[in-house]
């Protein structure tokens, strides 16, 4: 029997995508250091090597590296490096979460009013444009306070139910407040983008087809619309998390964030902020591991939008 | 045009309507009151606190003594934390504190992120490009709240005349006004170059070359107009919240502007100051946009239609 010649291979869109990204050298840099930093900040405290962020050590206080304490230690004697990955694990979680909640929220709402048309849609986005003047910090705040109490309620919940002590749930819940909170109104931006895009595609020939098929409003939004946003939706959300962390962190940096048992870079910041004239490592740590991540999401971002959309590229 | 001008101003009426009142019902939501101080105070005192400022009335009775007050005195209440001053006062006294910071450090942002912004759509591609390109995108990842410590301890304490709190002399403005204006020349050096790398290889740009006609005055007469569309869009909005004050950069060099406000006011339960402070940031967003749409139409021919 005669082989079977190989089979022409077409490219996917997202195939194309991929590999116009893999030719970008600051994005490929990005993946793998943003990789790194997941690994170091969610992987590597699990392992002894890595100090508890909370124990003191009394004889050093304040000190620069050394090989017990490899970022040095803090003005309470604990250790930097455990502390900026922990708190870095805090800033990433709550930036992904956020984004999340972010992205949820507007590619639906974006998707309703864009193929819904007409009064619903210039009420949707008169709403959009309420929302846009309100100052994004009195929102946060309110919203933060006034879901704060029932976060304490369900906390109450999940220690009955599960059992756990409420040491190692307070944690977790009290971030609640604050990724919703910033999530809530991440998403204005993604919305009118999906919207504007969702206004193109229900025009065209496959919704049409969908539709004399019989298919119901839904499948027709969520199969046959949804595919389509990705490239967008994918480069949106790229460079949208580093603002969200950016915002989790000055949020933090003011006090209003991240709560006490809890750290983020940006508590870090501000700690070392307030005593950057004595032991300036303090801030300098934090800021710069907060900074490389923040340069690397928004690399990877500027190579996903030139891979997804080759005419925005450079030319 | 004037009636494009009206219905615009219409939109915008109503959208600072619905604005006003949504921040009406969402502070009353907020859990805690304003009086809730170190000290508890006794039942009766609060019964008199809340009657004094009216807080007693049903919700709807509020509200439309509220709209009242603003629509026919032009009265925003007064503050419920601070006793015995007017929140129009408040605001008249930190707002042009934040005015002169926002100005100067807009005036900074676009004399440097434009220029750089067209240098390097002129020379794009090269290496020159590069480097002012992952210069912008580091002035972006550099929040206020690590360059502001940073300023303060390498460029306050040792430059004479340069202070790193206060606000008594107009040199006090100049380090606050870096800090705010850094990462908007790095968001304009970026839009700028789209905006004329796009410019820069349009037909009219050639035909301009074709008559003969210099490579400044291609670049700051022919391509800037309508290179400069992306960057107006931003300058609107990224005006209006510069001059209504930074939360960060205003604590860190103690400045008395309105940024501190907007989260005092919300974390006191403030509602008055609250409900005026969003009223400002509402009118002042309403009015950038309105000007962008201006300016666009004005500086591309295209959109007038």
């Amino acid at each position: 029997m005669k082989p079977s010649p190989p089979k022409p291979r077409g490219h996917s869109f997202l195939q194309d995508a991929c590999q116009r990204l893999c030719c970008n050298r600051a994005a490929v840099c990005s993946i793998v250091f943003l990789l790194l930093m997941l690994l170091a900040c969610f992987v590597l405290p699990i392992f002894p090597c890595v100090a508890n962020p909370n124990l003191t050590d009394l004889d050093h206080i304040a000190i620069g590296s050394s090989w017990q304490h490899w970022l040095g230690t803090d003005h309470l004697g604990r250790d930097m490096l455990a502390r900026v990955l922990y708190g870095g694990r805090i800033s990433l979680l709550v930036g992904i979460l956020a984004t999340a909640v972010a992205v949820a929220l507007g590619v639906v709402y974006g998707m309703v009013s864009g193929y819904v048309g007409g009064r619903v849609d210039a009420v949707m986005m008169r709403a959009v444009d309420v929302l846009f003047a309100l100052p994004f910090i009195v929102v946060v705040v309110v919203f933060s306070l006034s879901i704060e109490e029932p976060c304490r309620q369900l906390t109450d919940r999940a220690v009955q139910l599960t059992g756990w002590s409420r040491d190692t749930l307070a944690p977790i819940f009290g971030l609640v407040p604050i990724f919703l909170a910033i999530g809530a109104l991440g998403w204005l931006t993604l919305a009118r983008i999906v919207r504007t895009q969702t206004l193109v595609l229900r025009e065209q020939e496959f919704v049409l087809a969908a539709r004399s098929l019989g298919l119901s409003h839904f499948t027709i939004l969520f199969r046959h619309i949804a595919p389509n946003l990705l490239g967008p939706v994918i480069v949106y959300t790229t460079l949208a998390v580093p603002g969200i962390i950016l915002t989790e962190s000055t949020l933090s940096f003011i006090g209003l964030g991240v709560k006490a048992p809890n750290s983020s870079w940006g508590t870090l910041i501000k700690e070392g902020a307030d005593r950057m004239e004595v032991a300036p490592q303090l801030l300098i740590y934090p800021a710069v591991f907060f900074c490389l991540t923040l340069l690397a999401l928004n690399f990877l971002g500027d190579g996903l939008r030139d891979a997804f959309d080759p005419k925005s590229a450079k030319d | 045009m004037i009636r494009y001008i009206f219905r615009r101003v219409g939109q915008g009426l109503l959208v600072l309507f619905v604005l006003e009142s949504l921040t009406f019902f969402l502070v009353r939501a907020l859990p805690g009151n304003p009086f809730l101080g170190e000290r508890k105070l006794p039942e009766h005192v609060l019964a008199q606190l809340n009657s004094l400022y009216g807080l007693d009335a049903g919700i709807w009775e509020q509200y439309l003594r509220y709209w009242k007050a603003i629509l026919l005195h032009g009265d925003f209440g007064p503050s419920l934390v601070r006793e015995g001053t007017q929140v129009s006062e408040i605001i008249g006294q930190a707002f042009p504190v934040s005015l002169a910071l926002g100005c100067l450090a807009m005036l900074l942002a676009i004399v440097v992120g434009i220029p750089v912004g067209m240098a390097a759509a002129y020379c794009r591609n090269s290496r020159a490009d590069a480097w002012l390109m992952f210069a912008a995108v580091v002035g972006i990842c550099i929040p206020p709240f690590v360059l502001a410590p940073v300023f303060g301890i390498s460029l306050g304490a040792h430059v004479p005349g340069l202070s790193v709190a206060g606000w008594d002399n107009p040199l006090c403005m100049l380090l606050p006004a870096m800090v705010l204006g850094a990462v908007n020349a790095a968001y304009l050096a970026r839009l700028t170059r789209a905006g004329m790398v796009e410019a820069l290889a349009s037909d009219f740009v050639r035909t301009a070359r074709a008559k003969g006609a210099g490579t400044g005055r291609i670049l700051w007469v022919h391509a800037l107009r309508s290179g400069l569309l992306p960057a107006v869009s931003y300058l609107g909005p990224a005006f209006a919240a510069l001059i209504t004050g930074s939360f960060v950069v205003e604590s860190c060099f103690q400045v008395p502007g309105l940024g501190l406000h907007f989260v005092n006011a919300t974390t006191d339960r403030d509602y008055f100051l609250i409900q005026g402070l969003v009223f400002c940031y509402g009118v002042l967003i309403v009015a950038a946009n309105l000007a962008v749409d201006s300016c666009q139409a004005w500086l591309n021919p295209r959109l007038r239609s």
